[in-house]
């Protein structure tokens, strides 16, 4: 009897019990006090956290009545620990996540996210319309975009002026002035691909500007292959970067932070990644930096821009209300200033920057991210939050392939092409 | 047995439920910690479920048969393989030795024991952490050491060449397991026979024969044991190789422990995860319950039974 039991429950138990979805069907708490909980991943700089707890002080004590406990994940953590609970109706009122269709998508479809369409309307939430496409699946919208990013090379712009080299304006002029750095003893460029997620910036932004934004839309609707040529020469480019000696030794053997560790302290004067890290840039760099795109083999090429993380709430809290709340306090032209000066983080809405202390780096960074909100100028995509995990993984794997010469450029891609087709089906 | 037949009815029930009773810690360990985790693997072998989805598809054999046939199970599989083969020999000898030699040091020998006790009492992520800073190609401390005695053409990305990441692993692993497998073999060799040791260094036995023929039998068991429990690791090793490479750079540590993670955990394939899990403790129970018996056999010669 008592293994008859013991199957039923484990056969009962292994989905973890789903919660049914809509959060209209949750009752929700009325008392005057309520405690919301708020999961996010671990910010890279601790003095972020800080600011952040601060800011959730600051929510705190303009909404008595409402407390926020701080959950605070391993960022490589948080996919696991979010599905987990999640599933098992035990998830946090309020959590930060990834917006591409493999992350917040998935949450949607699964129904365990909380339908934010009804607190659009009814708050006004200013959020540029093409950000809200992105966490908009099945007509709910699901999350609140809060960041927009951008990929290029970060370079030191002291060792450029010392050698006599100008800002690189095409695929040629980076090479020739990489070797230039090369011979002055200085590594070129830092390539960090230990943890594999480079490579997804690291391919987005070569063929961004190798094909443009509508080579990059037509890879991404599949109606130009993943292994025609432009794919196959831009990751090409890494190979024969490693090959030139133009990247540190053993690529994939350098964690992010090293990479960055040595781009700080003036050992290697280029390092491929995102705006997010322009703060830690200014905190630890002690000489001049520019932000530049991957050139392009005939120009100067575009950034690689899109949406970072998003705000969501969970489907089964039973705080809905306090949760919108605390939602809306992070989306109004006041918060959006503090975010700017204080986190460097681009809002995904309109924010006036006038008078805001800017380091010429950050304006720039700003400038370019007005531009991405507004439709004017031309920016590639980060392909990774959009497409899929089976995607990203060999696309990481493959960059990390070519890294290494385990594969060719060619297969790499023929490679990105199949998953691709898998992940459509 | 005939005296059972005259009991009373009562008796006999009483009895029952008291045998019942007895046995009933023993049926809900096996319960909770076999039959449920077992019936729940084979449940999620048989589904495609994304870890979110909560009534998944059933697939059948889907998921087997796509084991099968996929290369990079080979690839990971013969990956443990050279973990096991060298995972093992290598402590073993090497924890043997170093024990052996702690127990016939008198002076000094509670700071050798601490000193190689301690990599044993680390948790394996600290391990994994501290040896990946020191094979850091940049600032690590194997390439500072090769390059301040002149083996600078030695320096490599230890854990980012696809070629040597899994024997950079390795080495750390047998580090670590060794200190294990001498903290054992240190217990184990109280137990020796000293007199017999002195006999036969009197009959002119050399250290090695000493070592294989007179320490060495008397410690068999512990031996056998202890040599279950790294063939049976070797299968199963995940942690180490998870922190140190996660099985990269593009799959070349990869083994089934870590490329069943990477598929249930980060492709969030559940089903197929959970298939390839399966397929470890398929692997690994034999090896287990072959030594265990050989195990019992030695014990039961020693005692004579």
């Amino acid at each position: 009897m008592l293994f008859v039991t013991a199957a039923a429950l484990a056969l009962s138990a292994c989905t973890g019990g789903a919660p049914s979805g809509e959060a209209e069907n949750v009752p929700q708490e009325t008392a005057a006090q309520q405690e919301i909980r708020y999961m996010i991943g671990q910010p890279e700089d601790p003095a972020d956290l800080k600011l952040i707890k601060e800011d959730i002080k600051k929510f705190e004590s303009e909404n008595t009545g409402i407390t926020v406990k701080l959950d605070v994940v391993p960022s490589e953590n948080v996919r696991t620990v979010l599905q987990t609970q999640l599933r098992s109706g035990e998830g946090p009122d309020v959590f930060g996540y990834d917006t591409g269709p493999g992350f917040a998508g998935a949450l949607a479809r699964a129904g365990l996210v909380y339908d934010l369409t009804k607190a659009y309307s009814d708050n006004n939430w200013p959020i540029y319309d093409f950000a809200k496409e992105r966490v908009t699946f099945d007509g709910k919208i699901v999350g609140v975009p809060n960041q927009i990013e951008e990929v290029g090379i970060f370079y030191n712009k002291d060792i450029f002026t010392k050698l006599g080299l100008a800002q690189p304006q095409n695929l040629g002029d980076l090479k020739a002035a990489a070797q230039k750095i090369k011979d002055s003893g200085v590594t070129p460029m830092v390539v960090s691909d230990k943890d594999g997620w480079q490579g997804g910036h690291l391919l987005s932004i070569v063929l961004s500007s190798d094909v443009g934004s509508d080579g990059m839309d037509a890879l991404l609707n599949g109606e130009k292959s993943w292994d025609s040529p432009e794919v196959v020469s831009s990751l090409a480019v890494w190979q024969d970067f490693q090959k030139s000696g133009l990247l540190n030794p053993s690529p994939t053997a350098v964690t992010y932070d090293s990479g960055n560790a040595m781009f700080y302290s003036g050992k290697a004067a280029m390092n491929p990644t995102g705006s997010w890290l322009a703060l830690d840039v200014e905190r630890n760099a002690k000489f001049e930096v520019g932000f530049i795109p991957f050139p392009a083999p005939d120009g100067p090429g575009i950034f690689s821009g899109g949406l970072g993380s998003g705000i969501f709430i969970s489907a089964t809290t039973k705080k809905a209300d306090a949760a919108i709340k605390f939602i809306g306090y992070g989306l109004t032209e006041e918060h959006g200033r503090w975010a700017v000066e204080n986190l460097q983080d681009i809002p995904a809405y309109p924010v006036n920057t006038d008078g805001i202390e800017a380091t010429p780096l950050f304006k720039q960074i700003l400038d370019d991210s007005a531009k991405i909100a507004e439709g004017t100028g031309d920016f590639g995509y980060n392909i990774d939050v959009l497409t899929t995990d089976a995607f990203n993984n060999t696309m990481w794997k493959g960059v990390q392939a070519v890294l290494t010469e385990q594969k060719t450029p060619e297969k790499v891609a023929k490679e990105l092409q199949t998953a691709y087709e898998k992940s459509k089906k | 047995m005939a005296r059972h037949h005259h009991a009373p009815a009562v008796t006999r029930r009483a009895q029952t439920r008291l045998g019942l009773l007895l046995a009933l810690p023993a049926l809900i360990m096996t319960v909770v910690f076999f039959l449920f985790p077992m019936g729940s693997a084979l449940y999620f072998s048989v589904v495609d479920f994304d870890g979110i989805d909560p009534t998944p598809e059933f697939v059948g054999f889907a998921n087997y048969t796509e084991m099968f046939t996929d290369p990079e199970v080979w690839h990971a599989l013969s990956n443990n393989v050279i973990w096991i083969v060298i995972g093992t020999a290598a402590p073993m000898v090497i924890g043997l030795l170093i024990a052996v030699l702690i127990w016939s040091v008198q002076r000094g020998s509670v700071i050798y024991r601490l000193a190689f006790f301690l990599p044993f009492i680390l948790p394996g992520v600290v391990i994994g952490i501290v040896w990946t800073w020191i094979y850091d190609p940049a600032n690590g401390w194997l390439n500072r050491a090769l390059g301040a005695i002149g083996l600078e053409s030695l320096q490599r990305g230890w854990l980012g060449d696809p070629s040597l990441a899994l024997y950079a692993v390795l080495a750390t692993a047998i580090w670590a397991y060794s200190a294990f497998v001498i903290v054992i073999f240190l217990s184990a060799l109280r137990n020796v026979d000293i007199e017999l040791v002195d006999a036969s260094r009197i009959d002119g036995a050399n250290a090695g024969n000493r070592l294989i023929h007179i320490i060495l039998p008397q410690i068999m068991p512990v031996f056998l044991m202890v040599l279950t429990l790294t063939l049976v690791g070797g299968f199963s090793v995940f942690d180490i190789v998870f922190i140190m490479t996660g099985g990269g750079p593009a799959d070349a540590s990869n083994v089934l422990g870590t490329y069943s993670y990477t598929q249930a955990f980060q492709l969030s394939r559940i089903g197929y995860g959970t298939t390839l899990a399966l397929l470890i403790t398929v692997l690994s129970v034999p090896f287990a319950v072959a030594l265990n018996r050989l195990q019992r056999r030695m014990a039961l010669q020693e005692t004579g039974v």
